[in-house]
């Protein structure tokens, strides 16, 4: 996982890998929407040409993110550092499954 | 005549009449569709916005009434609360009212159907398959614009509770005492409406195509869930028949569970094991109610199944913990992963394999993925400690696979011992005798292994060659073919000559006309069904095992199966005529009753 950072009108962005067994499914979608919502900013998950919004389960489930699978986490506004390390985070913690 | 008759799988069984009420009727059809002026646009948005606030409101409310013992039911309920939050769905529906100017209901639909054609594309079997959360709980939605209740808090009498389909949490709450009967319109043979009114002993059918078309609130109705009929608006004389069934249907019931606690013991003092086939934790109740000494067959599968993620180790410990400790001292037999074939699980799907039953399935998908296995085996030592408890493997062929699957066994054991985890050092582990080559080894796996298991379900197919759910070879499903008789035998005789114990636990086990064959066979155990628990004590009650030997000999002197049915049917008739009244049975698969 490589966090990275870019500066135009307080975007932030960094890729991760999906390390759940199974991929993006109900529960981890569930746990990262609601965690996006805590934040003012806007955040997307990008991934080959689909880009859906990062605080909605049903958008997320829509990329059907398999395990192993690459994706781009875009934060854009006051907060967005922040939700990108919380989101990351949950990435890295494999959303507390084993 | 009725004034229509429908049929469905009758998941719980009993009879019931009375008077039809829906609840959860497909929407579809009835959501009004209609547009607005544009000064009504914003206060159509906040009816919709206050029907979710409400729904996700109700749904927080059942989420707190859920017992522990339907956790997973509860997890379904978290996600149906996050999708009822999801902005991005209400702004869709709100977006539909704004820029169509039409109502919040209609808005609503079409929010859906634009969720159901991004879905329709996912290849993920499981996530594609979400869409169902989404309808049902936007059907909650449209109950609540629509005015109408969701819930059933004001019912009237006792009445026949109908619906497309009940989720988990259309029933915690539900005032069970005045249904008495449950009808769905989805729903197979493990749904949970079935467990449901199997627990409340009262009537069930489920999968009735056409239901919401035609059956109308208020509407009398007979439901016959011994053969999965419903009779909408019966004449007299089948209110008659039926008010006479149920008298003697329920009256029988009521002897038969009454006596299920004494031991199936005949009358000249033989004693037999009578346990209980179950394949998920809630069925723990239905156990113990129809006195069950036991569970011979924990099919361990139901947990691995319709969910996103693998179960942890944790996890399977904590049920099987739970499990063991709940029917302790009476003995729980876990029976290791038996996937394949008509079952899968995420990550292990269906193969390309030409012969699905002869192909990787159950003991040799385990040997293959060695970690799936070890994982179940060390949750299942883990929690031997808990009551008494034993393990068998499935669809062993021969002591080669038996060693295998040992192998596996010893190295879980040395790592838990390496771990200092506790587990029962000498938990029995038996196999499945099902494949005709088990049977033929039979002696020489007897050396080897604490009891046998016979899986006369597989047994059948396997000796006979025939798919029992190929329509055009049903007919040779004959669980009295002279070759299944001989192989049981040979198994149980195999077991008792080399000191180990033998049960039995396919669907022969609960079919009258078969016991009387196997207690013959002095099968040491008997697992069924729990709902059949209770008829068939009462027969073993009724017999000796000198008319039991009896029976076997003249049937293993008839050499067509035609003969031994008839030989059968005729003595298990005149012995047992009033407990016959309300069976179907396997040895005749066409209609007869």
């Amino acid at each position: 996982m490589t966090d990275q950072v870019t500066g135009t009108d307080n975007t932030v962005s960094a890729e991760v890998r999906v390390g759940n067994e199974l991929g993006l499914h109900a529960r981890p979608a569930a746990k990262l929407a609601q965690e996006a919502q805590r934040f003012d900013c806007d955040i997307f998950l990008v991934s080959g040409d689909q880009e859906v919004d990062a605080k909605s389960i049903l958008d997320i489930l829509t990329l059907a993110a398999q395990h192993g699978g690459r994706m781009q986490i875009r934060a854009t506004g006051q907060d967005a550092a922040e939700a990108l390390q919380a989101l990351t985070g949950l990435f890295k913690s494999r959303f507390g499954e084993e | 005549m009725s004034r229509i008759i429908l049929t469905g799988i009758p998941v719980s069984s009993g009879i019931a009449i009375g008077k039809a009420l829906f609840m959860n009727r497909r929407l579809y059809e009835r959501i009004p569709r209609q547009s607005i002026a544009q000064h009504f646009v914003e206060a159509e948005k906040s009816r919709l916005k206050q029907a979710i606030d409400q729904a996700a409101v109700e749904l927080e409310v059942v989420r707190g009434q859920v017992p522990f013992e339907f956790k997973e039911h509860g997890l379904i309920i978290d996600s149906h609360i996050a999708i009822l939050g999801d902005l991005k769905f209400r702004n869709l529906a709100f977006g539909y009212i704004e820029s169509m100017r039409i109502n919040a209901e209609w808005a609503l639909l079409k929010a859906v159907k634009e969720m159901e054609k991004k879905f329709s594309i996912i290849r993920d079997d499981y996530i594609r398959q979400r869409i169902q959360d989404v309808r049902l709980v936007t059907d909650r939605v449209q109950s609540k614009l629509m005015g109408l209740t969701h819930e059933m808090q004001e019912i009237e009498g006792r009445i026949i509770l109908m619906a497309h389909d009940l989720a988990p949490s259309d029933t915690v709450g539900l005032e069970v005492d005045k249904i008495m009967a449950f009808i769905t319109a989805e729903g197979g043979k493990t749904s949970h409406t079935g467990i449901l009114a199997r627990s409340l002993q009262i009537p069930s059918i489920v999968g009735v195509k056409d239901l919401d078309e035609t059956v109308e609130d208020g509407e009398f109705v007979i439901i016959d869930a011994l053969k999965g009929r419903i009779l909408v608006e019966p004449d007299e004389d089948e209110l008659a028949e039926y008010i006479a069934l149920q008298d003697q249907f329920e009256g029988y019931q009521k002897t038969i569970v009454r006596n299920c606690h004494l031991p199936a013991e005949t009358i000249d003092g033989y004693r037999v094991q009578v346990q209980a086939n179950i394949e998920i934790f809630e069925e723990v109740a239905a156990v113990l109610d129809h006195g069950a000494e036991g569970v011979g067959l924990y099919r361990t599968e139901y947990s691995y199944m319709n969910r996103e993620v693998l179960p942890s180790e944790d996890e399977l410990f904590e049920e099987y913990r739970d499990l063991a400790s709940i029917l302790s001292p009476a003995k729980v037999v876990f029976r290791t992963l038996d996937l394949g074939a008509d079952k899968f699980i995420s990550g292990y799907g269906a193969l390309d394999e030409r012969n699905p039953a002869l192909g990787l399935r159950s003991i040799r998908l385990c040997l293959k993925h060695r970690d799936l296995f070890r994982t179940q085996i060390r949750a299942i030592l883990r929690a031997s400690t808990a009551g008494n408890t034993a393990m068998m493997y499935p669809m062993i062929s021969g002591l080669r696979e038996l060693r295998e699957a040992n192998r596996v066994l010893a190295e879980a054991k040395a790592e838990l011992h390496e771990a200092g985890i506790p587990f029962n050092e000498e938990l029995p582990v038996g196999i499945m005798v099902e494949l005709p080559s088990a049977v033929m080894t039979a002696e020489l796996l007897a050396k080897e292994t604490d009891f046998f298991s016979i899986g006369t379900n597989d047994l059948i197919q396997y000796s006979l060659g025939i798919d029992r759910t190929n329509k055009h070879v049903s007919y040779l499903y004959q669980p009295l073919h002279p070759a299944v008789l001989r192989s049981i035998k040979h198994v149980v005789d195999a077991a008792h000559q080399n000191g180990i114990e033998v049960s039995l636990c396919g669907e022969v086990a609960s079919d009258p006309f078969c016991v009387p064959i196997l207690m013959g066979m002095q099968i040491d155990s008997l697992s069924m069904n729990p709902q059949a628990i209770p008829g068939i004590k009462r027969i073993i009650r009724q017999t000796t095992m000198d008319e039991c030997k009896e029976l076997l000999r003249r049937v293993l002197e008839c050499r067509t199966v035609t003969k031994i049915n008839k030989l059968v049917m005729e003595t298990i008739f005149q012995r047992f005529p009033e407990e016959l009244a309300f069976y179907s049975s396997l040895l005749d698969n066409e209609d007869f009753v």
